[in-house]
């Protein structure tokens, strides 16, 4: 494997292929994903559902199990391998280097233990800090995710908060190890839209503030749009399209990424009728040969049947997997 | 062309005893222990009117009470008070029997199509169901498979699909069955609750073309329930914006986009994300969260997260006022512009 010294990217995913082996058939979830995320850079990983967006997240923090399998492909974290790591070095990543959140946070919550506690045991495990010390760590991080009265409140169990509390309780958790990654999973689409809005600016300001680098999964092509700077759109198990997020909404060269945005309604817009992406997603343990997208695209043409698009540079630095890529502004 | 609106609400409550622990309700005051019973506010005091062929659409957060209106219309509820009036009709004091004639009239839609739909019955079953209640004559029973042919072909479903059961379809085509179903009977007016919010953004626009045009086709009435404000600006001519039981602000859809007026409604413009680059609208940023619904704040509902508010506010409750346009707001800074400093 190559160690390229210029590389300053502080996760790269290569050719990951996640599979689950279930009763009626294999899953390709994941089949050959790769991108790449620099320090303090935030990645929106979009797509509808079932395109692989939650398996690359749980694949990245060494959490699949049975019947899954991560079948090929490279996680670097820094330069070194998280697939061929032990469970002992994926424990110390998880929670010290790369933290989660995600869309219920009781996923990520204790029930039965005060917030303090939970707090505590982050600190505790991640840190040297002595008792006093981590108390005051502890309000101080509940204080900057907008929770007032913190030393109080740290005495309280989760269903003692609302929604949108609880989720800015799991981000202050997520941000307290000082994390380098934080894997987000549509963690505002429980949210109502203020309160979205809330955490999205939290998110956003305690990254700054630290460094670290994000990848916000979510099947909201708007909220990416605002929160990240670059942006890898998955079908089907497959990258389709990625790079800069103005322009790979703005001119975006894969017909998938120009038909999911087109089909967004705009308040700024007055259209009669939406353009629409016709059919659904297909089955994926019975993928089309050549490119997954051809049964819905309107560009298909014969050698799409025949041949899998690879992924191949496009305008504006867009990479895309099409064998009839989109010009700039081009429409469907 | 004064018809009757196909729907007319007014003025209409619906309040919910809840059980909760009898040590939870024990309240101690000055005159000794007592149980309290409390009451969730779920909507309080909505009017609203709907005429032939016009899509309004409600929009508002989570626990506004926009579903409970809708489920109150339909009568899935018994209103605490206020007036339904279907076709100039008051039907909120009807019973299960007076109903059935009504439902030839008035069909619902929901959210999530796989709850909804029976699911040991096969989709031509489900669909003819509500005809085959309004349907006693033999010769018209006789005339219904061959309704739901066509109706299944109208939404995008094939002859060979209503053979199969629920769960042999995408949310999607779900949904398409959700909607063939409601449209069986014909009705005027269909309560939509959240039509579109759990399917994917490509077959959302599929679901929200089909019910435009469907619209179009047969003058339908829509009262359409959505948290998405952008989808809401896609199908409704006329929009109500609720908060915590209460209609805030009411308006034609321009008039609301361009010119919102409530602060609430300013605030929920200005929090939705979009992909467009950042459109010039106001800033309104909201703090803390929407208070319970069973401890109403005095005065104005929203108070206590606005921005602007004052004494007023927390001592008179606002009013929805006519402020022209077609649009009402239930504010007080209409009578005192110069407090609105944005
Ligand atoms: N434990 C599992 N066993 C079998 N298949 C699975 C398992 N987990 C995920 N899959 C499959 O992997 C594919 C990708 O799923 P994934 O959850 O990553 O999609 P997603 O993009 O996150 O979708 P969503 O937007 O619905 O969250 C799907 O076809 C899913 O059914
Ligand atoms: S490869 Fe062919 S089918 Fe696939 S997206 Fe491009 S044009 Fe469409
Ligand atoms: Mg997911």
């Amino acid at each position: 494997m190559m160690k390229d010294a210029a590389n300053t990217a502080l996760l790269t995913v290569r050719n990951l292929r996640t599979y689950f082996h279930t009763f009626s058939g294999t899953v390709r979830a994941v089949d050959g994903v790769s991108f790449e995320i620099g320090q303090g850079e935030v990645m929106g990983l979009v797509g509808e559902s079932g395109g692989g967006k939650s398996v690359v997240g749980f694949s990245i923090l060494g959490l699949i199990d049975s019947p899954g399998k991560i079948e090929g492909g490279e996680i670097l974290l820094e330069g070194r391998d998280l697939v061929t790591a032990g469970e002992d070095h994926l424990r110390h990543v998880r929670g010290r280097e790369i933290s989660m959140v995600f869309q219920d946070p009781m996923t990520s919550l204790n029930p039965l233990h005060t917030v303090g506690r939970q707090m505590d045991e982050v600190l505790r495990l991640h840190s040297d800090l002595r008792a006093d010390a981590r108390h005051k760590a502890c309000v101080d991080m509940l204080e900057s995710v907008g929770i007032s009265r913190a030393a109080e409140r740290l005495k309280a169990y989760p269903h003692q908060f609302s929604g949108g509390m609880r989720q800015r309780v799991v981000i202050a958790i997520a941000m307290l190890a000082n994390p380098k990654l934080i894997i987000a999973d549509e963690p505002t689409t429980a949210l109502d839209v203020t309160i979205q809005s809330q955490i999205l600016k939290l998110m956003r300001a305690q990254i700054a503030d630290k460094g670290a680098s994000m990848i916000l999964i979510t099947h909201d092509l708007a909220v990416v749009s605002e929160m990240a700077d670059h942006i890898t759109v998955l079908y089907c198990g497959n990258v389709v399209e990625r790079g800069a997020t103005r322009d790979l909404i703005e001119t975006p060269a894969h017909p998938y990424t120009r038909g999911l945005i087109d089909s967004i309604p705009d308040t700024s817009e007055r259209l009669d009728r939406l353009s629409q992406i016709p059919g659904s997603v297909p089955d994926i343990r019975n993928l089309p040969q050549g490119c997954n997208f051809r049964d819905r695209c309107p560009r298909a043409q014969a050698l799409c049947a025949q041949k899998e698009p690879p992924l191949t540079p496009q305008h504006n630095g867009l990479m895309a997997a099409c064998h009839f890529p989109l010009h700039p502004g081009e429409r469907l | 062309m004064t018809q009757a609106p196909v729907l007319d609400v007014r003025d209409l409550e619906m309040h919910f005893a809840v059980g909760g622990g009898l040590l939870d309700r024990l309240k101690l005051d000055a005159k000794g222990i007592r149980l309290e019973k409390p009451i969730v506010h779920a909507v309080n005091g909505v009017s609203l009117s709907i005429a032939q062929g016009e899509i309004m659409a409600l929009v508002g957060e989570s626990g506004c009470g926009k579903s409970t209106v809708a489920k109150t219309i339909a009568r899935i509820y018994e209103p605490t008070k206020g007036k339904i009036r279907i076709d100039g009709k008051d039907i909120a004091n009807f019973g299960f029997a007076q109903m059935l004639p009504v439902r030839a009239r008035m069909q619902m839609i929901f959210q999530d199509p796989y709850a909804s739909l029976n699911p040991r019955q096969r989709v031509r079953d489900i669909v003819a169901e509500p005809l085959l209640e309004q349907t006693k004559i033999a010769q018209e029973r006789a005339a219904v498979p061959e309704k739901i042919a066509r109706l299944l072909a109208r939404v995008g479903l094939n002859a060979e699909h209503a053979g199969r059961y629920p769960h042999q379809f995408s949310g999607g085509q779900r949904q398409r069955i959700g909607i063939a179903r409601a449209l069986s009977v014909t009705p005027g007016l269909i309560i939509a609750d959240e039509p579109v919010s759990a399917l994917d953004v490509s077959i959302q626009a599929q679901i929200l073309n089909l019910m435009k045009d469907l619209r179009d086709e047969f003058g339908l009435a829509y009262l359409f329930i959505s948290h998405d404000l952008s989808v809401v600006h896609h199908i409704a001519d006329k929009v109500g914006v609720m908060y915590l039981g209460f209609m805030v602000e009411n308006a034609p859809r321009d008039v609301l986009f361009a010119r919102p007026r409530h602060p609430y409604t300013r605030a929920l413009l200005s929090a939705a994300p979009s992909v467009k680059a950042k459109r010039d609208i106001e800033e309104i940023v909201l703090t803390g969260e929407v208070p319970s619904a069973l401890d109403l704040p005095s005065g104005c509902c929203f108070r206590t997260r606005c921005p602007f508010a004052w004494k007023k506010c927390a001592q008179e409750r606002p009013q929805l006022q006519d402020v022209g346009d077609g649009q009402s707001v239930a504010c007080h800074l209409i009578d005192a512009p110069e407090r609105d400093t944005r």
